[in-house]
């Protein structure tokens, strides 16, 4: 990085010289105020697609993590405990896992001042059910009793872990009545930048596409207070511009640091770069309606000509690994046993042979707004010719790559590459049901494959892991060895997190049950 | 009188016409604007709701003679992606987008009109050639490289001026622009707030010359060619044989007389300016209309995007509409049509 | 045809016009025999070479590598063919669409003509590339639609500059008289008129195959033109943007392929205006 060779002083007085010459103006610099000790600057690429909590279902979790609280977080795999407590303190199930108690904490209060309660827990939640995007989540949900003030209790319908639940990114939080009852009226109650929530933070600001304000939310329940009361994010969707942003003093973090820039921050001291498992998965989806790749010898052949080193090595710019199936390492029901295709060329051909096919012409769709596809796909392109395979690639933007798929799969793309994570921190019934799982009409579910042994094995595997995780675990495992042979898919890499940390700062660590998310409350100065 | 009414009605026409244009194409999107609405994991059902509220499961005339209607009555629907009604999007960052239009003109106006006079004097001479290059330079510079180039140079390598943005972000906890007219660094000037308008200039210098440059290679051809015809007309031959001295020549009868096609030059380039913006303002991540077109360009924003291209269809037709004007009052024989 | 066709001199009459032919020139070739020009031939065409990803622009590769470690003066160089032949499909496209209206519009006057110049009227009323970045956006990013894009907001001003000239030559008395002593309609416009506006038609084409050039990058720029693994100037451009504090040679290098090839098109253009014709110009 040429720019960090400059001391900051000596680059203030280039500013203030060059600026003085150009402008005919004194000094530049902006005095400090009391005011900038508290600020802390960001930026990151995270947009708003919505301020509604119950809607929320995208990018916005970066903020809403700061302003809601669910019942509890679930912390990161590494840590002693499994979750941590938000607005419930202590909660247990009944034995055979239909019955779910959770006590509330005493003095939690929503940014309106009044009390987070057994009522509002229920309403945000039975709201959440009824009408958010992720409101499945709590299909297992049956009623929810409100025996006294601080205690909820949750009935299901068949067992689930709702813990696990409670604890998702989307459709979990709790939100203030007044807030529910008013988007009720009217469903543009949020848009101006206006929450509901009970969390360390509460909006301030807000101007749609370009910057959000956070201050501190001074009757917050936990005993540490925020370091920093203001929290100034600028929505930088731009990589480069991020990183130019932060080297250059602008912004005291950036959290989008493009992959390919990051190898020059590992050598640069202002810098640490932290690296931790995400949910984030690459797949390719088969067409497996259309011959020949309705054969699977043939799935096999094109499975094994992929560059999995190199596909790694530019996609994840080395911060990734070979994927095991579409279920991201450090996610359940994860399984390190699934085996993995391999390049191997001669193999590939001769599956190829033994299948009839010959002069084979593919077409692929990527995302074009998702880089990292951008730049490995040609790789793809590059291991099919080698077999004799030739393709075409087609970026195009997701919406469109998306709804080109559904609408006349026979005669679609051939092979769709796609970035997915769980919706909450289960890829049973997210990743392994929505991707592979047979439907009638086709969503997710883009090989538009079928297959029946498959689909009761995971089936039975949600139903079970409410209270037996450990045999879901064995079904699910049956599940992913089908993936592998079958190949209805091309399971590419698992992405790793890579942050860059400033080192004059301590961040919280990144936790992989809150992918978008940063945790503002936690942000200190280093001493 | 009647002759601006008459332009106000044809001016409607076309901007009735220029929005059905633009509502033909967004209709023939292979895409689901639903989808671009919720988010890719909504469930089909959800994308079938809000396809029912966003009214397009309606025949397309009708929905089009809907936008049309609620369009005239500043009703411009709703962004996709951020979700703010267009028309306060458009208004929030249209200050933004008109300084840097404004700077990148006066860039343009003061360099172009001052090299194409000097390379009229210095006619034939290397100084014309050395001007002549740079002009044509100018206008075959692609903004969004030309911007990569200064920003990599004087933001990154040397770190004389900022590489993106508008403001730094201390200005608004600091020295709080209070808003007057809308405009950021007119504002800050009123207010005798002026840390904050040098610290906007600052930040506006590479943007407004990446911008310029097109204008700049336009006006200084045209600065030059208006020159050089004035200069051979018979009055200022008259004027010669009279005595007058050769720099008042110069400057008064020449650049009076070179004035009007200079602010036709000018119209137009700011037509250029408009799409230009684009560019500038997502290489600067500047918070205008530019970058917040690119933006809806790529998510397929069709409210956002209808909007701006209104927008710009207005701000082109309205440029024009003034450039007559000042030509009819710097030369009443041109009159108005 | 006109006689001073014949003398091409006026291509090198100055230092500058000189210059801008020799880059054209070399752009042709480079455009027609790049497979056999090109350093590596298959890095051109778009195969990875990972291990040499980023290498610095120096003896092995005079204008470095990009993130596939594709050498990039072989990208560039595969770059020519497309540009050069996007701007001539655009160009040859619009002119032929916009010459046929601008004819009919011309010669036939009354409420032909009207509707045809409305028509054109209309997709004139768009700031420059505006339409076109509309259309492909809702078309779908990629070459040939940016292709198609570019020919939908290209094609009116042909129609003006020609229905202009025809209108011109149409009142002009040989027309007339031909008509009188019955010689078919469509006879005289081919041999009359679309004689009298070889000239201006010329003119403005060289002078588009610059700006189609420059509007075809600008789109590939913000992600609505050629896709990956394409080897296209523009889009070369935004990939190198990513890295562009680190790697700087990537968009650098493309970009000035880009500009050299817009201002010889533009160079050419002025001395071809500067010799047919000094009074047309667009405006």
């Amino acid at each position: 990085m040429a720019l960090s060779t400059f001391s900051p002083s000596s680059r203030n007085r280039f500013v203030a010289v060059a600026t003085a010459l150009l402008l005919g103006a004194a000094s530049l610099s902006i005095p400090s105020s009391a005011q900038a000790a508290t600020l802390f600057k960001v930026a990151t690429s995270a947009a708003v697609t919505t301020w509604d909590p119950i809607q929320s279902f995208s990018t916005e979790a970066f903020y809403m993590t700061n302003i809601y609280e669910p019942l509890l977080w679930k912390n990161p795999d590494a840590a002693a405990d499994d979750y941590s407590p938000a607005l419930a303190t202590s909660w247990n199930s009944s034995k055979d896992g239909k019955t779910w108690t959770f006590k509330l904490r005493a003095g939690a209060t929503f940014h309106d001042g009044t009390p987070v309660n057994a009522a509002a827990v229920k309403a945000s939640i039975e709201s959440s059910k009824a009408v958010g995007g992720a409101g499945f989540i709590w299909d297992p949900l049956k009623t929810i009793d409100t025996p006294s003030a601080d205690t909820v209790v949750f009935n299901l319908s068949y067992p689930a872990p709702l813990d696990l639940i409670a604890s998702s990114t989307y459709g979990a939080y709790i939100i203030s009545p007044a807030a529910l009852a008013a988007v009720a009226k009217d469903a543009k109650y949020y848009d101006s930048g206006k929450d509901g929530g009970s969390g360390p933070y509460t909006i301030s600001s807000y101007k749609a596409g370009s910057s959000v304000v956070l201050t501190a939310y001074a009757k917050h329940w936990a005993d540490v207070k925020p370091a920093y009361s203001t929290i100034d994010i600028s929505i930088t969707p731009d990589g480069i511009t991020a990183q130019q942003m932060m080297t250059s003093g602008q912004v005291d973090w950036a959290t989008n640091i493009p992959l390919t820039s990051v190898k020059s921050f590992r050598t640069n001291n202002k810098y640490k770069v932290a690296v931790y498992k995400s949910p984030f998965n690459y797949v390719g989806y088969f067409n497996t309606l259309r011959a020949p790749l309705n054969n699977p010898v043939v799935r096999q052949a094109l499975s094994y000509a992929i560059n999995y080193r190199d596909i790694v090595k530019v996609g994840g710019q080395g911060y990734a690994t070979q994927a095991r199936g579409p279920v991201p390492a450090g996610i359940y029901p994860f399984d390190k046993n699934i085996p993995q295709y391999s390049r191997q060329l001669a193999k590939a051909k001769s599956l190829l042979a033994s299948a009839g096919v010959k002069n084979l012409k593919l077409k692929i769709t990527y995302a074009s707004e998702n880089s990292a596809e951008a730049r490995f796909v040609p790789l793809i392109k590059d291991a099919f010719e080698s077999i004799g395979v030739s393709a075409d690639v087609q970026g195009i933007l997701f919406n469109q790559q998306w709804a080109a798929a559904k609408k006349d799969p026979a005669n679609a793309q051939d092979l769709f590459i796609v970035k997915y994570w769980p919706t909450y921190s289960d890829a049973g019934v997210d990743n392994l049901w929505s991707l592979f799982h047979s439907s009638t009409k086709p969503f997710f579910n883009l090989s538009y494959w079928k297959n029946a042994t498959y689909d009761k094995l995971i089936d039975d595997a949600i139903t079970l892991s409410g209270s037996d995780k450990a045999g879901a675990q064995k079904l699910y495992s049956q599940a992913m060895n089908i993936l592998f042979t079958e190949a209805p898919g091309l399971y590419l890499y698992d992405e790793s997190q890579v942050s860059v940390l400033p080192k004059k700062f301590i961040i919280p660590s990144y936790n992989i049950n809150y992918p978008f998310s940063a945790f503002f409350a936690g942000v200190k100065l280093a001493s | 009188m009647r002759i601006l009414w008459k332009r106000l009605s044809s001016a409607l026409l076309v901007l009735i016409g220029a929005s059905f244009i633009t509502f033909t194409l967004a209709r023939v999107i292979p895409s689901d604007p639903a989808l671009a609405y919720i988010g890719p994991k909504a469930t089909a059902a959800d994308a079938e709701r809000l396809r029912v509220t966003l009214g397009l499961d309606q025949p397309i005339p009708i929905q089009y003679f809907k936008y049309l209607g609620q369009t005239f009555h500043g009703n411009w629907g709703y962004s996709l992606s951020t979700k703010q009604s267009v028309l306060k999007e458009i208004t929030d960052r249209l200050p933004a987008t008109l300084e840097l239009i404004f700077f990148a003109i006066g860039f343009a106006i003061i360099f172009g009109v001052t090299l194409g006079v000097l390379a009229a004097k210095y006619r034939g001479r290397f100084q014309d050639s050395l001007i002549r290059i740079i002009s044509i330079a100018g206008v075959s510079m692609p903004a969004f490289w030309f911007g990569l180039l200064l920003q990599l140079l004087f933001a990154g390598r040397l770190g004389w001026f900022p590489a993106t943005g508008e403001f730094d972000i201390e200005v608004k906890y600091d020295n709080p622009i209070h808003k007057v007219t809308g405009f950021p660094i007119l504002d800050s000037l009123i207010t005798g707030n002026f840390s904050a308008a040098t610290n906007g200039l600052h930040h506006m210098v590479l943007p407004a010359l990446t911008l310029s440059a097109y204008s700049f290679g336009l006006l200084s051809r045209m600065a030059r060619a208006n020159m050089l015809e004035v200069l051979s007309q018979d009055h200022i031959k008259v004027s010669r044989a009279y005595g007058l001295s050769e720099r008042i020549i110069f400057f008064k009868l020449a650049l009076r007389n070179a004035l009007p096609p200079i602010v036709t030059v000018t119209g137009l380039s700011i037509a250029y300016l408009i799409t230009g913006t684009f560019f500038v303002e997502q290489v600067y991540n500047w918070p205008g209309i530019g970058s917040f077109a690119v933006n809806s360009l790529i998510s397929i924003d069709y409210p956002a995007i209808m909007g701006i291209t209104l927008l710009a269809a207005i701000g082109y037709l309205v440029t024009n509409f003034i450039v007559d004007l000042i030509q009819a009052k710097l030369d009443p024989r041109v009159g108005m049509r | 045809m006109n006689t001073r066709f014949t003398s091409l001199s006026f291509l090198f009459k100055d230092k500058l016009t000189k210059f801008a032919s020799l880059t054209l020139v070399t752009f042709i070739i480079v455009a027609i025999f790049g497979p056999w020009i090109a350093p590596n031939a298959q890095q051109g065409r778009g195969t990875a070479n990972i291990d040499d990803s980023f290498i610095g622009p120096g003896k092995a590769h005079w204008l470095g590598t990009d993130e596939l470690g594709r050498d990039l003066l072989s990208r560039i160089i595969f770059g020519a063919r497309p540009a050069l032949l996007i701007a001539l499909a655009v160009v040859a496209f619009a002119a032929i669409i916009g010459t046929a209206l601008g004819l009919i519009a011309g010669f036939r006057g009354g409420w032909i003509d009207n509707t045809i110049m409305r028509m054109s009227e209309l997709f004139l009323s768009f700031p420059p590339l505006l339409l076109s970045l509309v259309a492909v956006t809702f078309l779908g990013p990629g070459l040939i639609n940016a292709l198609i894009a570019l020919i939908i907001s290209w094609w009116p001003w042909y129609t003006r500059l020609i229905r202009v000239e025809a209108r011109i030559v149409a009142a002009k008395p040989f027309v007339e008289i031909s008509s009188a002593m019955g010689v078919p309609n469509r006879i005289v416009i081919i041999r009359h008129i679309l004689r009298n506006v070889t000239t201006p038609l010329i003119v403005q084409v060289a002078a588009d195959l610059g700006t189609v050039i420059l509007a075809a990058g600008s789109l590939a720029f913000i992600g609505l033109g050629a896709q990956p693994p394409s080897a296209d100037w523009g889009l070369m451009v935004a990939q190198g943007r990513n890295v562009i504090f680190d790697q700087w040679w990537i968009s650098t290098f493309s970009g000035l392929a880009i500009f050299l090839a817009v201002l010889a098109f533009n160079i050419l253009g002025d001395a071809l205006r500067d010799h047919f014709d000094p009074r047309i110009s667009r405006q």
